[in-house]
Protein backbone atom coordinates (compact mmCIF):
# COMPACT_ATOMS: atom_id res chain seq x y z
CA UNK A 1 0.00 0.00 0.00
CA UNK A 2 2.88 2.19 0.81
CA UNK A 3 4.98 1.72 -2.25
CA UNK A 4 1.45 2.79 -4.35
CA UNK A 5 0.52 5.82 -2.26
CA UNK A 6 4.66 6.78 -2.86
CA UNK A 7 3.89 5.91 -6.89
CA UNK A 8 1.42 8.63 -6.36
CA UNK A 9 3.53 11.59 -4.39
CA UNK A 10 6.90 11.65 -5.78
CA UNK A 11 8.44 15.22 -4.43
CA UNK A 12 8.29 17.41 -7.31
CA UNK A 13 12.20 18.38 -6.52
CA UNK A 14 12.84 14.88 -7.56
CA UNK A 15 10.96 15.17 -10.27
CA UNK A 16 12.50 18.53 -11.37
CA UNK A 17 16.13 16.85 -10.67
CA UNK A 18 15.73 13.74 -12.94
CA UNK A 19 14.02 16.48 -15.91
CA UNK A 20 16.91 18.78 -15.75
CA UNK A 21 19.65 15.70 -15.81
CA UNK A 22 17.75 14.19 -18.26
CA UNK A 23 17.83 17.47 -20.56
CA UNK A 24 21.28 17.71 -19.38
CA UNK A 25 23.04 14.98 -20.66
CA UNK A 26 21.84 14.90 -24.41
CA UNK A 27 23.64 17.99 -24.66
CA UNK A 28 26.97 16.73 -23.02
CA UNK A 29 26.88 13.62 -25.14
CA UNK A 30 24.86 14.10 -28.26
CA UNK A 31 23.47 12.00 -30.51
CA UNK A 32 21.89 13.32 -33.66
CA UNK A 33 18.40 12.00 -34.80
CA UNK A 34 17.61 13.14 -38.23
CA UNK A 35 13.70 13.51 -38.70
CA UNK A 36 11.50 13.01 -41.76
CA UNK A 37 9.77 15.42 -42.87
CA UNK A 38 5.81 15.61 -42.33
CA UNK A 39 3.55 17.08 -45.05
CA UNK A 40 3.24 20.21 -43.64
CA UNK A 41 6.54 21.15 -43.25
CA UNK A 42 7.20 19.42 -46.87
CA UNK A 43 4.54 21.43 -48.07
CA UNK A 44 6.40 24.81 -46.69
CA UNK A 45 9.54 23.24 -48.05
CA UNK A 46 8.45 23.06 -51.29
CA UNK A 47 6.74 26.13 -51.82
CA UNK A 48 9.58 28.33 -50.57
CA UNK A 49 11.10 26.24 -53.41
CA UNK A 50 9.22 27.40 -55.84
CA UNK A 51 9.15 31.01 -55.52
CA UNK A 52 10.04 32.79 -58.76
CA UNK A 53 13.07 35.02 -59.42
CA UNK A 54 10.74 38.10 -59.35
CA UNK A 55 9.10 37.74 -55.52
CA UNK A 56 10.86 37.73 -52.45
CA UNK A 57 9.93 35.03 -49.35
CA UNK A 58 9.30 37.51 -46.51
CA UNK A 59 10.26 36.11 -43.03
CA UNK A 60 8.31 37.90 -40.20
CA UNK A 61 9.97 37.49 -36.61
CA UNK A 62 7.22 37.47 -34.30
CA UNK A 63 9.15 35.71 -31.15
CA UNK A 64 10.88 37.13 -28.45
CA UNK A 65 13.54 35.82 -26.10
CA UNK A 66 11.79 33.08 -24.46
CA UNK A 67 10.95 30.57 -26.94
CA UNK A 68 14.52 31.49 -29.21
CA UNK A 69 15.46 27.80 -28.82
CA UNK A 70 12.32 26.91 -30.41
CA UNK A 71 11.67 29.49 -33.42
CA UNK A 72 15.23 30.95 -33.89
CA UNK A 73 16.38 27.53 -35.93
CA UNK A 74 13.46 27.79 -38.13
CA UNK A 75 14.61 31.66 -39.10
CA UNK A 76 17.97 30.42 -39.69
CA UNK A 77 16.64 26.89 -41.80
CA UNK A 78 14.05 29.14 -44.06
CA UNK A 79 16.84 31.76 -44.26
CA UNK A 80 19.46 29.04 -45.41
CA UNK A 81 17.08 27.87 -47.85
CA UNK A 82 16.57 31.19 -49.29
CA UNK A 83 20.05 32.48 -50.06
CA UNK A 84 20.73 29.21 -51.42
CA UNK A 85 17.82 29.37 -54.03
CA UNK A 86 18.67 32.41 -54.23
CA UNK A 87 15.31 33.88 -53.27
CA UNK A 88 15.56 37.69 -51.77
CA UNK A 89 14.69 37.80 -48.19
CA UNK A 90 12.30 40.70 -47.14
CA UNK A 91 12.29 40.09 -42.94
CA UNK A 92 10.89 42.24 -40.95
CA UNK A 93 9.11 41.90 -36.85
CA UNK A 94 5.86 42.93 -35.61
CA UNK A 95 7.18 42.84 -31.95
CA UNK A 96 10.44 45.17 -31.05
CA UNK A 97 12.17 42.14 -29.16
CA UNK A 98 12.25 40.18 -32.40
CA UNK A 99 14.65 42.85 -33.89
CA UNK A 100 17.83 41.15 -32.10
CA UNK A 101 16.97 37.83 -32.75
CA UNK A 102 16.11 38.72 -36.47
CA UNK A 103 19.42 40.70 -36.72
CA UNK A 104 21.44 38.03 -35.17
CA UNK A 105 19.89 35.47 -37.65
CA UNK A 106 20.50 37.10 -40.54
CA UNK A 107 23.89 38.43 -40.06
CA UNK A 108 24.88 34.38 -38.90
CA UNK A 109 23.35 33.27 -42.60
CA UNK A 110 24.92 35.57 -44.35
CA UNK A 111 28.41 35.09 -42.66
CA UNK A 112 27.91 31.42 -43.43
CA UNK A 113 27.50 31.88 -47.02
CA UNK A 114 30.26 34.58 -47.41
CA UNK A 115 32.73 32.60 -45.92
CA UNK A 116 32.20 30.15 -48.50
CA UNK A 117 31.44 32.45 -51.37
CA UNK A 118 34.34 33.21 -54.08
CA UNK A 119 32.76 35.87 -56.11
CA UNK A 120 30.82 38.76 -55.35
CA UNK A 121 27.45 36.82 -57.12
CA UNK A 122 28.12 34.03 -55.06
CA UNK A 123 27.96 36.09 -52.13
CA UNK A 124 24.74 37.36 -49.85
CA UNK A 125 24.82 41.27 -50.12
CA UNK A 126 22.69 43.29 -47.74
CA UNK A 127 20.38 45.15 -49.93
CA UNK A 128 20.81 43.36 -53.12
CA UNK A 129 19.87 39.96 -51.61
CA UNK A 130 18.07 40.79 -48.81
CA UNK A 131 16.48 43.86 -46.57
CA UNK A 132 16.03 43.90 -43.18
CA UNK A 133 12.78 46.37 -42.98
CA UNK A 134 13.08 46.19 -38.92
CA UNK A 135 9.95 47.12 -36.70
CA UNK A 136 6.75 49.30 -37.19
CA UNK A 137 3.29 49.30 -35.26
CA UNK A 138 1.06 48.77 -34.95
CA UNK A 139 0.60 44.95 -36.85
CA UNK A 140 -2.77 46.32 -38.65
CA UNK A 141 -0.62 49.15 -40.04
CA UNK A 142 2.01 47.04 -41.00
CA UNK A 143 0.02 43.75 -42.51
CA UNK A 144 -2.58 46.05 -44.76
CA UNK A 145 -0.09 48.78 -45.17
CA UNK A 146 2.41 46.10 -46.85
CA UNK A 147 -0.08 45.26 -49.33
CA UNK A 148 -0.28 48.63 -50.52
CA UNK A 149 3.53 49.68 -50.61
CA UNK A 150 6.10 48.42 -48.35
CA UNK A 151 8.25 51.13 -48.32
CA UNK A 152 5.77 53.78 -46.91
CA UNK A 153 5.31 51.29 -44.04
CA UNK A 154 9.13 50.96 -43.84
CA UNK A 155 10.83 54.66 -45.19
CA UNK A 156 13.93 53.25 -43.92
CA UNK A 157 15.52 50.16 -43.16
CA UNK A 158 16.82 48.74 -39.32
CA UNK A 159 20.14 50.16 -40.31
CA UNK A 160 18.86 53.63 -41.25
CA UNK A 161 19.17 53.06 -45.05
CA UNK A 162 16.24 54.88 -47.30
CA UNK A 163 14.60 51.72 -48.27
CA UNK A 164 14.00 52.61 -51.82
CA UNK A 165 17.11 53.57 -52.67
CA UNK A 166 18.27 49.51 -51.85
CA UNK A 167 18.33 47.91 -55.09
CA UNK A 168 15.97 44.92 -53.92
CA UNK A 169 13.51 46.93 -53.36
CA UNK A 170 13.61 48.70 -56.85
CA UNK A 171 11.04 45.50 -57.96
CA UNK A 172 9.54 44.34 -54.44
CA UNK A 173 6.75 47.01 -53.89
CA UNK A 174 4.29 45.37 -52.19
CA UNK A 175 2.51 41.90 -52.09
CA UNK A 176 2.71 41.00 -55.37
CA UNK A 177 6.17 40.81 -55.52
CA UNK A 178 5.88 38.67 -52.51
CA UNK A 179 5.86 34.60 -52.81
CA UNK A 180 4.95 34.18 -49.31
CA UNK A 181 5.05 35.35 -46.21
CA UNK A 182 6.17 33.00 -43.23
CA UNK A 183 5.18 34.33 -40.04
CA UNK A 184 7.60 32.52 -37.39
CA UNK A 185 6.06 33.13 -34.34
CA UNK A 186 5.10 31.90 -30.47
CA UNK A 187 1.37 33.79 -30.87
CA UNK A 188 -1.51 34.32 -33.28
CA UNK A 189 0.47 36.78 -35.27
CA UNK A 190 0.30 34.05 -37.91
CA UNK A 191 -3.51 34.41 -38.51
CA UNK A 192 -3.25 38.27 -38.85
CA UNK A 193 -1.62 37.93 -41.95
CA UNK A 194 -4.80 35.26 -42.60
CA UNK A 195 -6.68 37.62 -41.70
CA UNK A 196 -5.81 41.12 -42.75
CA UNK A 197 -3.17 40.39 -45.58
CA UNK A 198 -4.84 37.06 -47.35
CA UNK A 199 -8.56 37.98 -47.06
CA UNK A 200 -7.43 41.79 -48.53
CA UNK A 201 -4.21 41.03 -50.82
CA UNK A 202 -4.47 37.23 -51.00
CA UNK A 203 -0.86 36.96 -50.03
CA UNK A 204 -0.13 33.62 -48.95
CA UNK A 205 0.45 32.35 -45.68
CA UNK A 206 3.28 30.21 -43.98
CA UNK A 207 3.46 29.40 -40.29
CA UNK A 208 6.08 28.65 -38.44
CA UNK A 209 5.47 28.34 -34.40
CA UNK A 210 6.14 26.91 -31.08
CA UNK A 211 4.28 22.98 -30.62
CA UNK A 212 2.39 24.53 -28.09
CA UNK A 213 1.09 26.96 -30.62
CA UNK A 214 0.61 24.93 -33.13
CA UNK A 215 -2.06 23.02 -32.13
CA UNK A 216 -4.09 26.98 -32.86
CA UNK A 217 -2.89 26.92 -36.32
CA UNK A 218 -4.21 23.47 -37.81
CA UNK A 219 -7.53 24.71 -39.03
CA UNK A 220 -6.04 26.98 -41.35
CA UNK A 221 -3.69 24.23 -42.31
CA UNK A 222 -6.57 22.08 -43.10
CA UNK A 223 -8.53 25.29 -44.90
CA UNK A 224 -4.99 25.74 -47.28
CA UNK A 225 -5.33 29.15 -45.87
CA UNK A 226 -1.57 28.68 -44.54
CA UNK A 227 0.67 26.90 -46.87
CA UNK A 228 2.98 24.94 -44.74
CA UNK A 229 3.53 24.49 -40.75
CA UNK A 230 6.70 24.18 -38.93
CA UNK A 231 5.35 23.41 -35.88
CA UNK A 232 7.89 23.41 -32.64
CA UNK A 233 11.44 22.10 -31.98
CA UNK A 234 10.43 18.89 -34.15
CA UNK A 235 9.69 20.71 -36.98
CA UNK A 236 12.36 23.14 -37.04
CA UNK A 237 14.66 19.80 -37.62
CA UNK A 238 12.87 18.80 -40.39
CA UNK A 239 13.02 21.62 -42.00
CA UNK A 240 16.64 21.75 -41.38
CA UNK A 241 17.23 17.99 -42.62
CA UNK A 242 15.50 18.95 -45.95
CA UNK A 243 17.68 21.84 -46.75
CA UNK A 244 20.78 19.86 -45.96
CA UNK A 245 19.67 16.31 -47.90
CA UNK A 246 18.17 18.43 -50.69
CA UNK A 247 20.22 21.37 -51.27
CA UNK A 248 23.56 20.49 -49.42
CA UNK A 249 23.86 23.20 -47.10
CA UNK A 250 25.72 22.65 -43.59
CA UNK A 251 25.90 24.49 -41.47
CA UNK A 252 25.08 24.01 -37.02
CA UNK A 253 21.37 22.53 -37.04
CA UNK A 254 20.45 23.59 -33.53
CA UNK A 255 16.82 21.91 -33.69
CA UNK A 256 18.36 18.90 -34.98
CA UNK A 257 20.65 18.85 -32.02
CA UNK A 258 18.06 19.85 -29.51
CA UNK A 259 15.92 16.40 -30.51
CA UNK A 260 18.07 14.48 -28.25
CA UNK A 261 16.91 16.67 -25.16
CA UNK A 262 13.65 16.57 -26.20
CA UNK A 263 13.17 12.75 -26.93
CA UNK A 264 14.61 11.90 -23.52
CA UNK A 265 12.35 14.68 -21.61
CA UNK A 266 9.63 13.23 -23.51
CA UNK A 267 10.16 9.61 -22.25
CA UNK A 268 10.41 11.36 -18.74
CA UNK A 269 7.51 12.88 -18.62
CA UNK A 270 5.46 9.67 -19.93
CA UNK A 271 7.29 7.27 -17.65
CA UNK A 272 6.27 9.51 -15.15
CA UNK A 273 2.67 9.38 -16.35
CA UNK A 274 2.57 5.65 -16.60
CA UNK A 275 4.01 6.09 -12.83
CA UNK A 276 1.27 7.84 -11.63
CA UNK A 277 -1.43 6.09 -13.13
CA UNK A 278 0.00 2.55 -11.53
CA UNK A 279 -0.18 4.02 -8.31
CA UNK A 280 -3.86 5.34 -9.09
CA UNK A 281 -5.22 2.10 -9.77
CA UNK A 282 -3.13 0.12 -7.92
CA UNK A 283 -4.80 1.87 -4.96
CA UNK A 284 -8.51 1.78 -6.60
CA UNK A 285 -8.28 -1.49 -7.03
CA UNK A 286 -7.44 -1.95 -2.66
CA UNK A 287 -10.30 0.51 -1.96
CA UNK A 288 -13.07 -1.37 -3.77
CA UNK B 1 -20.06 65.11 -21.82
CA UNK B 2 -17.60 63.17 -20.27
CA UNK B 3 -19.81 60.14 -21.32
CA UNK B 4 -21.05 61.02 -25.09
CA UNK B 5 -17.59 62.12 -26.26
CA UNK B 6 -15.46 58.75 -26.16
CA UNK B 7 -19.28 56.91 -27.01
CA UNK B 8 -18.76 58.93 -30.13
CA UNK B 9 -15.33 58.72 -31.09
CA UNK B 10 -16.32 54.65 -30.21
CA UNK B 11 -18.85 54.78 -32.82
CA UNK B 12 -17.10 56.48 -35.26
CA UNK B 13 -14.39 54.62 -35.46
CA UNK B 14 -15.93 51.74 -35.08
CA UNK B 15 -17.82 51.89 -38.44
CA UNK B 16 -15.19 53.55 -40.03
CA UNK B 17 -12.86 50.30 -39.02
CA UNK B 18 -15.05 48.35 -40.39
CA UNK B 19 -16.54 50.16 -43.83
CA UNK B 20 -13.12 49.23 -45.54
CA UNK B 21 -13.67 45.52 -45.30
CA UNK B 22 -17.46 45.77 -47.12
CA UNK B 23 -16.55 48.58 -49.84
CA UNK B 24 -13.63 48.01 -51.88
CA UNK B 25 -13.74 51.56 -53.70
CA UNK B 26 -10.86 53.30 -54.29
CA UNK B 27 -11.93 56.41 -51.85
CA UNK B 28 -12.54 54.56 -49.27
CA UNK B 29 -9.32 52.45 -49.44
CA UNK B 30 -6.98 55.31 -50.02
CA UNK B 31 -8.78 57.18 -46.77
CA UNK B 32 -8.39 54.21 -45.38
CA UNK B 33 -4.72 53.53 -46.04
CA UNK B 34 -4.15 56.93 -44.64
CA UNK B 35 -5.66 56.19 -41.73
CA UNK B 36 -3.34 53.56 -40.75
CA UNK B 37 -0.25 55.00 -41.83
CA UNK B 38 -0.67 58.13 -40.54
CA UNK B 39 -3.24 58.98 -37.98
CA UNK B 40 -3.27 55.24 -36.26
CA UNK B 41 0.27 55.78 -35.69
CA UNK B 42 0.43 58.79 -33.66
CA UNK B 43 -1.81 57.24 -31.92
CA UNK B 44 0.02 53.96 -30.95
CA UNK B 45 2.89 56.31 -30.26
CA UNK B 46 1.43 57.77 -27.17
CA UNK B 47 1.26 54.61 -25.65
CA UNK B 48 5.31 54.52 -25.46
CA UNK B 49 4.65 57.54 -23.86
CA UNK B 50 2.11 56.06 -21.73
CA UNK B 51 3.76 52.91 -21.08
CA UNK B 52 7.02 54.28 -19.68
CA UNK B 53 5.17 56.72 -18.00
CA UNK B 54 3.27 54.51 -16.17
CA UNK B 55 6.64 51.77 -15.17
CA UNK B 56 8.40 54.88 -13.77
CA UNK B 57 5.57 56.13 -11.67
CA UNK B 58 4.83 52.13 -10.94
CA UNK B 59 8.16 51.87 -9.27
CA UNK B 60 8.79 54.94 -7.99
CA UNK B 61 5.88 54.32 -5.82
CA UNK B 62 6.93 51.12 -4.83
CA UNK B 63 10.23 52.78 -3.65
CA UNK B 64 9.11 55.57 -1.74
CA UNK B 65 6.36 53.71 -0.13
CA UNK B 66 8.51 50.43 0.55
CA UNK B 67 6.55 48.14 -0.50
CA UNK B 68 7.59 44.53 -0.96
CA UNK B 69 10.06 43.49 -2.83
CA UNK B 70 11.09 47.45 -3.55
CA UNK B 71 14.70 47.19 -4.22
CA UNK B 72 13.85 45.30 -7.27
CA UNK B 73 12.26 48.35 -8.58
CA UNK B 74 15.67 50.19 -8.65
CA UNK B 75 16.54 47.08 -11.11
CA UNK B 76 14.43 48.03 -13.43
CA UNK B 77 14.70 51.78 -13.25
CA UNK B 78 18.23 51.81 -13.67
CA UNK B 79 17.89 48.89 -16.30
CA UNK B 80 15.18 51.05 -18.12
CA UNK B 81 17.27 54.46 -18.19
CA UNK B 82 21.09 52.86 -19.03
CA UNK B 83 19.31 50.51 -21.99
CA UNK B 84 17.25 53.93 -23.18
CA UNK B 85 21.09 55.71 -23.38
CA UNK B 86 22.61 53.17 -25.37
CA UNK B 87 19.71 52.95 -27.46
CA UNK B 88 19.09 56.23 -28.44
CA UNK B 89 22.81 57.21 -28.51
CA UNK B 90 24.99 53.65 -28.89
CA UNK B 91 23.73 52.80 -32.46
CA UNK B 92 22.45 49.25 -33.09
CA UNK B 93 25.97 47.63 -33.19
CA UNK B 94 28.69 50.10 -31.95
CA UNK B 95 28.23 53.14 -34.50
CA UNK B 96 26.84 55.97 -32.14
CA UNK B 97 27.85 59.01 -30.85
CA UNK B 98 27.99 57.11 -27.78
CA UNK B 99 31.25 55.17 -27.45
CA UNK B 100 29.92 52.06 -26.65
CA UNK B 101 33.24 49.79 -27.58
CA UNK B 102 36.69 49.66 -25.55
CA UNK B 103 39.79 48.14 -27.03
CA UNK B 104 42.21 47.02 -24.09
CA UNK B 105 45.80 48.67 -24.79
CA UNK B 106 48.02 45.94 -25.81
CA UNK B 107 45.92 43.38 -26.14
CA UNK B 108 43.30 42.31 -28.71
CA UNK B 109 40.08 42.50 -26.26
CA UNK B 110 38.05 44.21 -27.02
CA UNK B 111 34.58 45.15 -24.72
CA UNK B 112 31.41 45.91 -26.13
CA UNK B 113 28.43 47.07 -24.38
CA UNK B 114 26.05 48.12 -27.41
CA UNK B 115 22.35 47.32 -27.50
CA UNK B 116 22.87 44.41 -29.87
CA UNK B 117 25.73 42.95 -27.54
CA UNK B 118 23.47 43.69 -24.18
CA UNK B 119 20.23 42.33 -26.01
CA UNK B 120 22.35 38.75 -27.26
CA UNK B 121 24.00 38.58 -24.26
CA UNK B 122 21.42 39.15 -21.46
CA UNK B 123 17.71 39.54 -22.73
CA UNK B 124 17.80 35.94 -24.90
CA UNK B 125 19.62 34.16 -22.50
CA UNK B 126 17.15 35.48 -19.65
CA UNK B 127 14.13 35.17 -21.40
CA UNK B 128 15.07 31.27 -22.20
CA UNK B 129 15.78 30.36 -18.82
CA UNK B 130 12.22 31.47 -17.47
CA UNK B 131 10.41 30.04 -20.86
CA UNK B 132 12.64 26.38 -19.91
CA UNK B 133 11.11 26.63 -16.28
CA UNK B 134 7.89 25.18 -17.88
CA UNK B 135 9.44 21.87 -18.85
CA UNK B 136 9.92 21.77 -14.96
CA UNK B 137 6.54 22.69 -14.15
CA UNK B 138 4.47 20.81 -17.25
CA UNK B 139 6.15 18.03 -15.89
CA UNK B 140 5.38 17.76 -12.32
CA UNK B 141 1.27 19.27 -13.60
CA UNK B 142 1.11 16.04 -15.92
CA UNK B 143 2.67 13.42 -13.49
CA UNK B 144 -0.13 15.13 -10.81
CA UNK B 145 -3.25 15.20 -13.15
CA UNK B 146 -3.02 13.26 -15.99
CA UNK B 147 -5.01 10.26 -14.52
CA UNK B 148 -7.16 7.34 -16.49
CA UNK B 149 -9.61 8.30 -14.11
CA UNK B 150 -13.03 8.06 -16.54
CA UNK B 151 -13.37 7.54 -20.62
CA UNK B 152 -12.67 10.82 -21.22
CA UNK B 153 -9.68 11.53 -19.23
CA UNK B 154 -8.16 8.29 -20.71
CA UNK B 155 -8.82 9.26 -24.37
CA UNK B 156 -7.52 12.34 -23.44
CA UNK B 157 -4.26 10.51 -21.97
CA UNK B 158 -3.83 8.59 -24.82
CA UNK B 159 -3.83 11.49 -26.94
CA UNK B 160 -1.11 12.90 -25.27
CA UNK B 161 0.56 10.01 -25.33
CA UNK B 162 0.20 9.42 -28.83
CA UNK B 163 1.09 13.56 -29.84
CA UNK B 164 4.28 13.20 -27.53
CA UNK B 165 5.51 10.06 -28.68
CA UNK B 166 5.43 11.43 -32.36
CA UNK B 167 6.93 14.30 -31.27
CA UNK B 168 10.24 12.09 -31.12
CA UNK B 169 11.73 11.15 -34.39
CA UNK B 170 12.97 7.96 -33.00
CA UNK B 171 9.81 6.47 -32.18
CA UNK B 172 8.56 8.31 -35.88
CA UNK B 173 11.53 6.24 -37.72
CA UNK B 174 10.29 2.78 -35.46
CA UNK B 175 6.55 3.18 -35.70
CA UNK B 176 6.30 5.59 -39.18
CA UNK B 177 2.36 5.11 -38.99
CA UNK B 178 2.17 6.84 -35.10
CA UNK B 179 3.67 10.12 -36.87
CA UNK B 180 0.59 9.94 -39.32
CA UNK B 181 -1.98 9.35 -36.57
CA UNK B 182 -0.60 12.45 -35.13
CA UNK B 183 -0.99 14.73 -37.27
CA UNK B 184 -4.59 12.73 -37.94
CA UNK B 185 -5.47 13.49 -33.90
CA UNK B 186 -3.83 17.72 -34.84
CA UNK B 187 -5.84 17.82 -38.47
CA UNK B 188 -9.32 16.33 -37.45
CA UNK B 189 -10.37 16.18 -34.07
CA UNK B 190 -8.70 18.82 -32.91
CA UNK B 191 -9.41 21.16 -35.83
CA UNK B 192 -12.90 20.08 -35.61
CA UNK B 193 -12.84 21.54 -31.35
CA UNK B 194 -10.78 24.47 -32.34
CA UNK B 195 -13.28 25.61 -35.55
CA UNK B 196 -16.09 25.30 -32.99
CA UNK B 197 -14.40 26.79 -30.58
CA UNK B 198 -13.15 29.51 -33.12
CA UNK B 199 -17.21 30.33 -34.31
CA UNK B 200 -17.89 30.62 -30.68
CA UNK B 201 -15.65 33.18 -30.20
CA UNK B 202 -15.94 35.22 -33.44
CA UNK B 203 -19.24 35.32 -32.77
CA UNK B 204 -19.14 36.29 -29.44
CA UNK B 205 -16.44 39.07 -30.08
CA UNK B 206 -18.72 40.61 -33.13
CA UNK B 207 -21.62 40.31 -30.42
CA UNK B 208 -19.84 42.54 -28.16
CA UNK B 209 -17.40 45.02 -30.66
CA UNK B 210 -21.67 45.81 -31.68
CA UNK B 211 -22.74 46.40 -28.53
CA UNK B 212 -19.50 48.43 -27.36
CA UNK B 213 -20.13 50.63 -30.82
CA UNK B 214 -23.47 50.98 -30.46
CA UNK B 215 -23.08 52.32 -26.84
CA UNK B 216 -25.52 49.36 -25.26
CA UNK B 217 -21.98 47.94 -23.64
CA UNK B 218 -20.52 50.72 -21.34
CA UNK B 219 -18.33 48.92 -18.73
CA UNK B 220 -15.26 50.13 -20.59
CA UNK B 221 -15.69 52.95 -19.55
CA UNK B 222 -14.64 52.64 -16.18
CA UNK B 223 -17.58 53.22 -13.78
CA UNK B 224 -18.55 56.61 -15.59
CA UNK B 225 -20.99 54.99 -18.05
Amino acid sequence: MKFFEKLMKIDRRIIYLILALVVIVPFLRPFMIHPKAMPPVENLYNYIDSIPPDKALVISVDYTPDTEPELQPMTIALLRHAFARRIKVGVLTLGVLGLGLAENALTQVANEFNQRATTREDSIIYGRDYVFWGWQTPALTVILGMGERISRVFSVDYYGNKTETLPMMQKIKNYNNVGIVVSVSASATPLWYITYGQTSFGIKVGIASTAVQAADMYPYLNSGQATGLLSGMKGGAEYEELVQTRLGITGRRRATEAMAAQTSAHFTIIAFIIIGNIGFFALRRRKK
Amino acid sequence: MKRRIPLLIVFVFGVLGAIPFLIPHRIIQDADNEFRSSVLRIIVAFSLVLGVGSIIRHHYEKIRRKRENWQYSYVTLISLVISAIIGLFGGIEANGILPTRFVFPFTNYTFRFDIQTLYTNIMVPLGATMFSLLAFFMTSAAYRAFRARNIEATILLFSAFVVMLAAVPLVSSIFPKLSFFSEWILTVPNTAAKRGLGFGIALGSMATSLKIILGIERGWLGGTG
